[in-house]
């Protein structure tokens, strides 16, 4: 038995081995772990019980943690659901800055317009009309996409707090040390430039109380 | 105090139709001579060029944002008169206070309409 897991546990370490200029993933080492604590388990259950029992949990406290890991499917999160919301995104800024663009452009026309033929006046209005109308039917389709988005998110957050719950983990006290370099100098300049972007209702101040500091 | 409709007048936003937007309210307004840039620092090039009776700007830009800007023109002894209203999404009290210690002339939070920058423009010149 302990041999068979000692050439486990070296298969292993070869499959390592060779794996060592990419990235090992979390399961790589779980499995690492999980044959060393079985291959340990057959030593420990000759010397005594109650380390047997420890050892036993540990393996245990592992095979749960795979099953975590494979629940979270951080693969499909990173190829095809952040992704595919992405593409989402994209669509619907594309879809309301044409939509934009239509309205503005009639709205131009009309501005420009010269009324002092009242009869081909009011056709060029009702044909820019119904051009707007048309331009803001966007807003179904992209309704429909930023619940597609919201989906994404909600599908992550579900699978993130699932495993935060399983692993037991507890809120980072220091924030800023898991964040990347790129990360800490776009919140340093947001933070030197006041950039706090646009503030949901009731977060932001209205013009009344902007006019009200100029006074 | 009526105003001189025929100053030149800087449009800065990174988003064209925000500036497409405020181009046709400020002609809509009597302004015909209409410039615009896409950050603080392509508008501080044609200021140095051309001489603005107001600047009208976004804050948040790249690689240079609108309170940057206002800082280096009124650090700028040959443009530090402009008139320079601020308008911005960017509506948190510490914002409007930041930009009214650096100089801003006024300030018009986004979305805003027709009526609001109209009567900034007039303030700032009666002022």
């Amino acid at each position: 038995m302990a041999r068979v897991k000692t050439q486990q546990l070296e298969s292993l370490i070869e499959c390592l081995h060779q794996k060592r200029q990419e990235d090992v993933s979390l399961a790589d080492v779980l499995s690492l772990a999980e044959i060393t604590a079985q291959s340990l388990q057959v030593f420990f259950e000759t010397m005594d019980t109650a380390v047997y029992r420890e050892m036993h949990e540990i393996a245990g406290y592992i095979e749960r943690m795979r099953g975590e890991i494979g629940a979270l499917q951080v693969d499909e999160i990173k190829k095809d659901r952040i992704p595919a919301a992405g593409q989402e995104l994209g669509a619907i800024v594309k879809s309301t800055e044409s939509a934009t663009n239509t309205i503005m452009e009639c709205a131009e026309a009309l501005m420009c317009a010269d009324a002092s033929d009242p009869k081909a006046f009011q056709a060029l209005v009702q044909e820019k009309m119904v051009l707007i109308f048309e331009a803001c039917s966007f807003q179904d389709i992209t309704g429909q996409r930023i619940a597609k988005v919201i989906e994404t998110l909600q599908n992550i957050e579900t699978r993130v707090s699932r495993f935060a719950r399983a692993v037991g983990t507890t809120p980072p006290t220091d924030k800023a040390a898991y964040a990347s370099d790129q990360e800490k100098a776009r919140a340093e300049r947001a933070q030197r430039l006041l950039l706090n972007g646009p503030q949901l209702d009731g977060q932001a101040i209205d013009q009344k109380t902007v006019d009200d500091l100029f006074k | 105090m009526a105003i001189d409709l025929s100053m030149p007048v800087l449009v800065v936003d990174d988003y064209n139709t925000m500036i497409r937007i405020i181009r046709n309210l400020l002609k809509q307004i009597g302004f015909e001579d209409i410039d615009d840039a896409a950050d603080g620092s392509a508008a501080l090039g044609k200021m140095r060029e051309k001489r603005y009776g107001l600047v009208i700007s976004d804050w948040n830009m790249e690689p240079m944002t609108g309170y940057e800007l206002l800082k280096e023109v009124r650090a700028d002894p040959s443009l530090s008169k402009t008139p320079f209203i601020m308008v911005t999404a960017e509506s948190k009290t510490e914002n409007v206070i930041a930009a009214k210690k650096a100089g801003v002339n006024n300030y018009i939070v986004k979305p805003f309409n027709a009526q609001t920058l109209q009567s900034k423009i007039q303030a700032v010149f009666a002022d």
